[in-house]
């Protein structure tokens, strides 16, 4: 095993390529905790990934998602895929501790060596939640995972910042009424492409089903030049129903993709922009807000004291930083 | 220190005419044996009919436990028995399991088949005393399926047997969790209630607020999720099984856990009776009186028993008796003093039902019913706890009842919530616990009690046992009778299983087999743990 | 309370037990102390909490007994020293004869709390003996 401390960046990449879990771990704790250091190894497993399928699945506080993840997780095992998890979870906005219930709901998978779930807090780690998703993910995908699963709560910025670094998204719904369906509508709902209906034995399921198709018809005609028709599947996590069909949605969408070599470009250009505004969002952040920098500190008295502007301590910030 | 009810009720210093003003007696209490029946079901309370007294049992082998019983016999406890079985069977899984290799008999009776009941219940009357089987939601159709194959047996019919042995879906909330899924349990829940009505088996279903209260709920809490429990269930059987309130009422007992707070306890059974006989008048319109009685069985808190001083939990567990017979129950078994170090050892559980002796035949308490009617505090707080119940029962019913509260997560926060705050208060000496925050001694001065040794060799004999008694079996019969079990299974969940069960478990089917092919008749995996394979095909 | 910020731990049931009470209440009150906690929940194997141990990378691991077969817990201290997890304490609370709280001590148990055990003494346990301790307090 490499050790933790390593920067043995060979070392590293290699025992990732290779499968060690451990290794894996400890490489995500030390992403947790913002070790600078790490952007070197980072840049060679970047290098080294981009064969796994990213699959982000989000919605709503309890409308299943984990359950939902862990009969996909099923499926996918019987497929011969291999599956790794990355679920994200509030923390406590008064302690900023979390409990982390996730893995509990993923219990079916726990003894599998083809499935790796890691758990991550809101506020645990110690940069951005959405630049540090976005390195764990390059972690994992310099292994040899066959899917890696992306999954938070589909509220606020952070969570939505997080689902961007997926190739497909997944959004789960529960059966609604009538409000909540407009709210659905006006909100969150246009970063899914593929749209699931779980606790599909409720009475009002069918009736939501055809109202977000209703949506989808819509907002194709309103934007024709898309060529992906986002589909909606019925499920019930509980008794795993509707989980295949999920399961081929989500290969219909890489399949799509590969035909489409135009919109997979455009996406994977979206990804690179996004990741890395997260990246220089996060550095700004770093120099800007954490009150270490002497130099940084002068020249915010300095905009304090009005001898300076804010504008112009942006400019030397991102001077800096080019 | 906090001098209020645990749900948050501030207690004066005294009471008096103007805290029970508008009381009606004929109203509120009536006297014993007429509704509301605050004061009980029987004119002369316990001298028209005593409460069982009992221990639960189960421990090792179904052998040893047999012998534990014929010794909870000896020692004056004739009136039932009652036993509760160990987390293998709890799970649904066989001893032979891989997890249940690990736990047979231990913290229960191994009751994975008809053959470890028949060996429980050796030269045990089945008739003449009542027979509880406690375990978790899942088996009860197994327990229940055991009562009447080996009635049959013996030759007797079957609806001479009394007892309870079915136990409600809910408590897999109420921090007593296991593997089977909730609307699996519900149905098979509704299945047994439905069969032993029919055919008018008098066995029970125990609708657990016991395990609400000791994971932490409060005492108004817990009457308003029992309250909801029953409605949920009977209005299930009326609806969905086709039967009236009043033969429905008669499957649903209730079993309460009684802590220290001696007057609070009280006052919540006497509750509890008269809003029940209302819901049951007013609500489902009972026809007959004895539907508008609950039955309510006592447990005395196990969580009071504290680790630290453990023979201080002797006089706990004094109080808790007195408060549950003044209180007015049907039933009582006690938490034992070393309730928070391991299973019962024969002393403490011998302590146990000798406080209860004591209680019965010493005290005087049980020679006049209702002793404390009538008292302003009592009064005073019995309308109190009734009156905080209800508010909660009216939230629980505003959501659509107890099932879709629990699908809200509404009962499942109201119970954290609550029990982090009791966590707190005893955390913050808000309420003193003799011994544990209040009047610590040095660890080294504490006595040392006996301890029932758990020994994991006898989860491997069992499991061993029962991997070659399987092999002896009517293969034959067992294919067929669960072949049709898998048939039956997948008819919907309002098709009754027990006919099939019980074909099945007089084959010796084992639980593992019973509801791994109910399982997969239902399309979840076989194991509940995914860990073993059906050794059956049944398509 | 910010005793716990990055501390990560387990806490779970062991075997088939079914008593989650002890353990949410533990859980939350980590949670408020700032620690971040990996509820695994009931009928959990000594291999599970392994293997979620090892994916999580954690700091520490807290077993909820009510009264188990507590060779189980013994055994998983095993799996986790064969697996190079060996910095990694296992803390009990719950239901435990004292003679077997002491048994477990002498084997590679790192502490027991029984029950009454007040969230200050767990805290400061917990914090004091998590696996890079050291780290989290320079």
């Amino acid at each position: 095993m490499v050790e933790a401390g390593s920067d043995d960046i060979q070392a590293v990449t290699a025992a990732l390529a290779r499968g060690d879990i451990r290794a894996c771990a400890r490489i995500i704790s030390r992403v947790e905790r913002a070790e600078e250091d790490l952007v070197p190894l980072l840049r060679a497993l970047y290098k080294a990934g981009g064969r796994a399928q990213v699959v982000g699945v989000t919605g709503p506080p309890g409308a299943g998602k984990s359950s939902l993840v862990s009969q996909m997780i099923r499926v996918w095992r019987k497929r011969g895929k291999r599956v790794a998890v990355l679920a994200v979870d509030p923390s406590s906005p008064f302690s900023g501790g979390a409990v982390l219930g996730d893995r509990l709901r993923m219990a079916d998978h726990t003894c599998d060596d083809g499935v790796f779930i890691r758990s991550m807090a809101s506020r645990g780690q110690l940069g951005g939640l959405a630049k540090a998703a976005g390195d764990v993910l390059t972690v994992l995908d310099a292994m040899d995972w066959d899917v890696i699963v992306v999954e938070t709560v589909g509220v606020g910025q952070n969570e939505t910042a997080i689902i961007r670094h997926a190739d497909v998204v997944v959004l789960v719904q529960t059966p609604m009424g009538g409000d909540d369906v407009q709210a659905a509508k006006a909100g969150i709902n246009e970063i899914g492409d593929i749209y699931v209906v779980n606790k599909g034995d409720h009475p009002e399921a069918d009736r939501t089903v055809s109202q977000i198709r209703d949506m989808i018809t819509l907002d194709h005609h309103l934007h024709p030049e898309s060529t992906w028709i986002r589909p909606v599947v019925k499920t019930q996590s509980i008794l795993g129903q509707g989980v295949e069909d999920l399961a081929d949605a989500v290969q219909q969408w890489f399949d799509h993709v590969r035909n489409h070599p135009e919109t997979a470009a455009a996406r994977a250009r979206h990804r690179v922009r996004h990741r890395t505004a997260e990246i220089i969002r996060d550095t700004l952040d770093k120099r800007l807000l954490r009150d270490e920098e002497q130099i940084v500190d002068s020249m915010i008295d300095q905009v304090v004291s009005r001898h300076r502007d804010p504008y112009t301590l942006a400019d030397s910030l991102l001077a800096g930083m080019a | 220190m906090k001098r209020e009810t645990d749900y948050g009720y501030a207690l004066k210093g005294a009471y008096g005419p103007e805290d029970v003003t508008g009381f009606d007696y004929s109203r509120d209490l009536a006297d014993p044996g007429q509704y509301p029946y605050t004061r009980g079901y029987f004119p002369q309370g316990y001298r028209s009919r005593m409460w069982t007294q009992r221990m639960t049992a189960g421990l090792g082998t179904s052998a040893a436990a047999n012998l534990v019983l014929k010794n909870y016999r000896e020692m004056g406890q004739t009136g039932g028995i009652c036993v509760i079985s160990d987390r293998v069977f709890s799970d649904c899984i066989d001893p032979d399991h891989p997890l249940g290799r690990r736990e047979a008999g231990i913290l229960g009776w191994p009751g994975c088949s008809l053959l470890e009941f028949e060996e429980l219940m050796d030269g045990i009357p089945l008739t003449g005393q009542s027979i509880t089987l406690l375990g978790s939601s899942a088996p009860s159709v197994m327990r229940l399926a055991y009562i009447v194959a080996l009635a049959q047996k013996r030759g007797i019919d079957p609806s001479e047997v009394h007892g309870s042995c079915m136990e409600s879906p809910f408590e897999n909330y109420f921090g007593q969790t296991d593997v089977s899924p909730f609307d699996l349990n519900l149905k098979l829940f509704l299945d047994a209630g439905e069969y032993v009505l029919r055919n008018k088996i008098r066995m029970r279903a125990s609708i657990i607020s016991q395990h609400f209260q000791e994971s932490g709920g409060n005492s108004a809490q817990a009457l308003a999720i029992c309250l909801s429990m029953i409605k949920e269930v009977c209005g299930r059987l009326i609806n969905e099984r086709g039967l009236d309130f009043d033969t429905t009422s008669l499957f649903p007992y209730e079993l309460v856990s009684v802590g220290t707070r001696f007057f609070d306890e009280i006052a919540k059974i006497r509750a509890l009776r008269r809003m029940y006989a209302r819901m049951a008048k007013e609500e489902f319109h009972a026809k007959t009186e004895k539907a508008c009685q609950l039955l309510i069985a006592i447990h005395t808190s196990g969580r009071t028993m504290t680790f630290q001083q453990p023979l201080n939990n002797i006089v706990r567990c004094a109080i808790q008796t007195l408060a549950g017979v003044i209180g007015g129950c049907t039933a009582l078994d006690n938490a034992t003093l070393d309730n928070a170090h391991s299973e019962p050892s024969a002393l403490a559980a011998r302590m146990s039902l000798n406080t209860q002796h004591i209680v019965a035949y010493e005290s005087g308490a049980a020679d006049v019913v209702d002793p404390l009617a009538g008292s302003y505090y009592m009064e005073a707080l019995t309308n109190k706890v009734e009156e905080e119940g209800y508010r909660i029962y009216n939230e629980i019913q505003g959501m659509g009842g107890m099932i879709a509260a629990l699908e809200r997560g509404y009962v499942q926060d109201m119970l954290s919530a609550e029990a982090a705050k009791k966590f707190q208060e005893i955390d913050r000496k808000e309420r003193l616990v003799v011994g544990v925050n209040h009047l610590v001694i040095p660890e080294e001065d504490d006595f040392e009690i006996p301890i029932q040794e758990v020994h994991s060799h006898d989860s491997e004999k069992i499991a061993d046992r029962m991997e070659a008694w399987k092999k002896t079996r009517d293969q034959a019969a067992l294919q067929t009778t669960l072949a049709q079990l898998y048939a039956d299974g997948k008819k919907g969940d309002r098709f009754n299983l027990m006919p099939a069960i019980i074909e099945a478990v007089k084959a010796y089917a084992s639980v593992g087999e019973v509801m791994g092919t109910i399982r997969l008749a239902r399309g979840l995996t076989y194991d509940p743990f995914d860990m073993i394979q059906c050794p059956y095909a049944y398509e | 309370m910010h005793k716990g910020k990055g501390i990560k731990v387990i806490i779970s049931m062991i075997g088939l037990d079914g008593h989650t009470t002890g353990g949410e209440i533990v859980a939350r009150v980590l949670r408020d102390a700032g620690f971040e906690v990996i509820y695994l929940g009931a009928t959990q194997t000594p291999e599970m909490i392994l293997k979620a141990a090892i994916q999580e990378d954690v700091d520490a691991i807290g077993i909820s007994s009510h009264a188990s077969n507590f060779h189980q817990i013994e055994y998983l201290v095993e799996l986790l020293k064969d697996n190079g997890m060996g910095d990694v304490p296992v803390i009990c609370g719950g239901n435990i004869p004292k003679h077997v709280a002491s048994r477990l001590k002498g084997n590679g148990i790192a502490e027991v709390f029984p029950p009454g055990s007040s969230s200050a003494q767990i805290i400061d346990y917990v914090t004091a003996n998590a696996r890079g301790a050291a780290r989290k307090s320079a």
